[in-house]
């Protein structure tokens, strides 16, 4: 099994005999080595949630970027090799700016889906007419969290160039505790504060160092206020929520 | 060139856009010109009301002085279902160069429909209208020889009405008439549907008139306004005339009217 | 040889109905960010394209493009005023006297229109997309030099090509404070305290010369910009319609209304005695 896999996993648009695209399949691990995500979509808005894995006391933590916006009614979550990311995000703004100047309307979130998951699988030799940009799969997953005329939604978008839309998604490391968690305590009458604090007790549960309001990030999309990165003083007060135990 | 476009008869048959023969420069060499555009004249108008668009215009197609044909729609159903676009709540006119009409009717309905599969939902007119503006625009150093008109049902639900220059400028407004006869029309729709030098009765003399204001009119206002701006556009005016197609887009859907004018 | 020259020519019917990258272009359907405009299958499509639509050279050229404006902004101390008509004509042909002749870029950059309409509302619209885009990459407003260096550049890359707009950005920003700036189809950018732009610009000057100091209040300021458009609508035959008045302070741009000139011109005459020339008398 092993030679055979070797053998299929040089070449990255190369099938398996059993059907299988190994790169494609090797990024998804790539991801399971990042830093936790969480998503959660309620009924006012999505809350997105990540911990920033600060490896020293001489970081500076604010620089750790791992929710970036997209639009002023989108955001996003990322999990794995980040440098990845600035790139797909990029894209997106790109796509989404584009859309508003063509239209003169916000993009819809699932279409900001499609257009970051349409770069997913442009790696490799590139078909004809379509430019190849990169050499290998992203090795980064994504929460995308937005506000359209279908209220909140939140999507997972894959190196794989798949998407789903969730109530609520863990990626990273953690996820599979955090999947758990979310599964246990998601119900569809969650308020936003509500969610705020689920989303940073499951991150608590799955993280190694102790949360604090340093070292996990929380960002929300709404209606009224589009997407928003929490300032410090907003974390101190989620954080302060939180249930002791 | 001017012939084609100022009232000089023709000279070498009808104005095609490959007819045009090459003229002699004074030194003695011939000189070829490009002239892709013909004006196929006829005139096009809408109107918005509080939750309907009336879109119109006549079917007359001319060249020069020949008329081509009695029937040639300038209005088209954009972004519908299938080729006769059933469903469709966007309707585009234009007037000017047929061919290049056509094109942009094509591009612009090929557009709507693609977006309707990416986008999982029907295009509204106001993103329509900012597209068809770019649409023009990109042709803006090899303009399409056009003036559209762009009607349909906002998201609010009232009448939404755009109008286009040749190469994408555009505005949303109560009424436009564009084409052979719009000078003709405009005027007399400024006066009619914007209520343009009406003044309120008994409301003082001298600097104390007060203006008339403009309110959305009834659709059968509207229509017999259309009519009438056609009726007398085509005993006015040589390229105007033969049928009057009328679009009224309503939330409901878009009917369509014929109504015969003059022949002659 | 002949072989040579087969693979490389098409034949004249290849060339008809869309080319590849049309129909991929309608198939991604949202174009690509690149500006690929289609041009004519002439050698000097400038030329070309100055006799189908420059109704100044040639009054019987076939398409009309809109122009003809009066537009100005100033700066002062309590931010920047931007006023203009709303004429737009076609050769003679007042084509709409309801035209936004003012652009809002964004909610604190303003930019306004001279010269041809469609490219106005197309390249700010463009400007107002790369100053979200600088928005979300470096996390702060975009400069208000910043932005018009990009149009500056943009419209540059065009020179020759037939564009013709005459714009003037206005904004406010903490680092620059009240700045306005002046771009034109030819690459012209200058920074300034007032300029006006268009067919009426001397009849503007004309008043707003004669008044305008830096420490204006607001309220006189706003006066002086409708005062100026006034004039030129009055004297310019390519201005008129509405009078579009803007005051853009730090937080952002306020609209002051977009009037009927003849009322206010009535307002002005009567109550103040101005405009002597014209007779009050109605036979």
């Amino acid at each position: 099994m092993f030679i055979a896999r070797s053998e299929y996993d040089r070449g990255i648009n190369t099938f398996s005999p059993e059907g299988r695209l190994f790169q494609v399949e090797y990024s998804l691990e790539a991801i399971k080595l990042g830093s936790t995500a969480i998503g959660v979509a309620t009924g006012e808005g999505v809350i997105l949630g990540v911990e920033k894995r600060v490896t020293s006391t001489l970081l500076e933590t604010s620089s750790v970027e791992k929710i970036v916006e997209i639009d002023s009614h989108i955001g996003c979550a990322m999990s794995g090799l980040q440098a990845d990311a600035r790139s797909m995000v990029e894209h997106a703004r790109v796509e989404s700016q584009n859309h508003a100047f063509n239209y003169a309307e916000p993009l819809r979130v699932e279409s900001c889906t499609q257009a970051i998951c349409d770069l997913a699988l442009r790696f490799g030799e590139g078909a004809e007419g379509e430019e190849s940009i990169m050499s290998r799969p992203f090795g980064v997953a994504l929460l995308i969290a937005g506000y359209d005329e279908d209220g909140p939604s939140l999507y997972h978008a894959e190196p794989s160039g798949t998407f789903y839309r969730y109530d609520a998604k863990a990626i990273g490391s953690g996820s599979e505790g955090a999947q758990a968690e979310l599964q246990n305590e998601f119900h569809k009458s969650l308020t936003l504060a509500e969610a705020e604090v689920l989303v940073l007790k499951t991150l608590k549960q799955v993280m190694e160092e102790k949360l604090d309001s340093k070292n996990v990030q929380l960002a929300s999309v709404t209606k009224a206020k589009g997407f928003k990165i929490y300032t410090d003083a907003e974390m101190e007060g989620v954080v302060g929520r939180l249930p002791t135990n | 060139m001017a012939a084609l476009f100022s009232g000089a008869p023709p000279q070498g048959g009808p104005g095609y856009s490959f007819k045009q023969t090459p003229t002699m420069a004074p030194s003695g060499e011939r000189q070829h010109g490009f002239y892709p555009y013909t004006d196929n004249g006829g005139s096009t108008l809408g109107i918005s009301g509080a939750d309907f668009t009336i879109m119109a215009g006549d079917t007359r197609s001319t060249s020069g002085y020949n008329i081509n044909t009695r029937y040639a729609p300038k209005l088209f159903k954009i972004g519908g279902e299938g080729p006769d676009n059933k469903g469709a709540r966007i309707v585009l006119s234009v007037v000017g160069f047929a061919a290049d009409g056509d094109a942009l009717k094509e591009r612009l309905d090929t557009i709507v429909k693609m977006y309707k599969y990416q986008h999982g939902k029907p295009m509204s007119v106001s993103a329509c209208a900012q597209r068809l503006s770019h649409v023009l625009y990109n042709k803006r150093f090899f303009p399409y020889y056009v003036h559209a008109i762009l009607g349909g049902i906002d998201e609010d639900g009232k009448g939404a009405l755009y109008s286009y220059d040749p190469v994408g400028s555009y505005e949303r407004e109560q009424c436009r008439a564009a084409g052979a006869a719009a000078s003709l029309i405009m005027p007399f729709l400024d006066n009619q549907v914007n209520f343009k030098n009406q003044y309120e009765p008994g409301s003082g003399t001298g600097h104390d008139l007060q203006a008339k204001v403009a309110q959305p009119l009834p659709r059968d206002t509207v229509e017999s306004i259309v009519r009438d701006a056609f009726t007398s556009a085509v005993e006015r005016h040589i390229e105007v005339g033969d049928g009057l197609q009328m679009m009224i887009i309503t939330p409901n859907g878009v009917e369509e009217t014929f109504t015969p004018l003059k022949r002659d | 040889m002949d072989s040579l020259v087969a693979q490389y020519s098409r034949p004249m019917h290849a060339e008809e109905g869309q080319t590849y990258e049309d129909q991929q272009e309608l198939s991604q359907m949202t174009p690509e960010l690149s500006l690929k405009f289609a041009l004519p299958p002439v050698a000097s499509s400038a030329s070309w394209l100055r006799a189908m639509t420059d109704d100044y050279s040639n009054p019987n050229c076939p398409i009309k493009i809109a122009h003809g404006t009066t537009t100005l902004a100033f700066r002062f101390k309590g931010g920047i005023i931007v006023a203009t008509d709303s004429r737009a004509t076609a050769g003679n042909w007042i084509a709409s006297q309801t035209v936004k002749k003012v652009i809002e870029i964004n909610n604190c950059l303003l930019g306004t229109m001279a010269g041809g309409a469609a490219d106005c509302q197309y390249w700010l619209a463009f400007l107002g997309m790369q100053c979200r885009l600088h928005e979300l990459r470096h996390k702060r407003r975009i400069s208000v030099a910043a932005a018009s260096k990009i149009l500056a550049n943009l419209v540059y890359s065009y020179k020759g090509m037939g564009l013709s707009m005459g714009t003037m950005c206005a904004g406010v920003t903490p680092q620059e404070g009240p700045a306005l700036y002046y771009i034109d189809s030819d690459g012209t950018r200058l920074a300034g305290n007032l300029f006006c732009v268009g067919s009426g610009q001397t009849f503007a000057y004309g008043v707003l010369d004669a008044s305008y100091k830096y420490d204006l209040s607001d309220e006189e300021a706003l006066e002086l910009g409708r005062r100026s458009i006034l004039a030129a609508t009055h004297r310019d035959a390519y201005s008129g319609g509405f009078i579009n008045l803007y005051h853009v302070k730090e937080d952002g741009w306020v609209k002051h209304g977009f009037s009927d000139t003849n009322p206010i011109f009535w307002k002005t005459k009567l109550e103040k005695g101005e405009f002597s020339n014209v007779t009050a008398d109605l036979v």
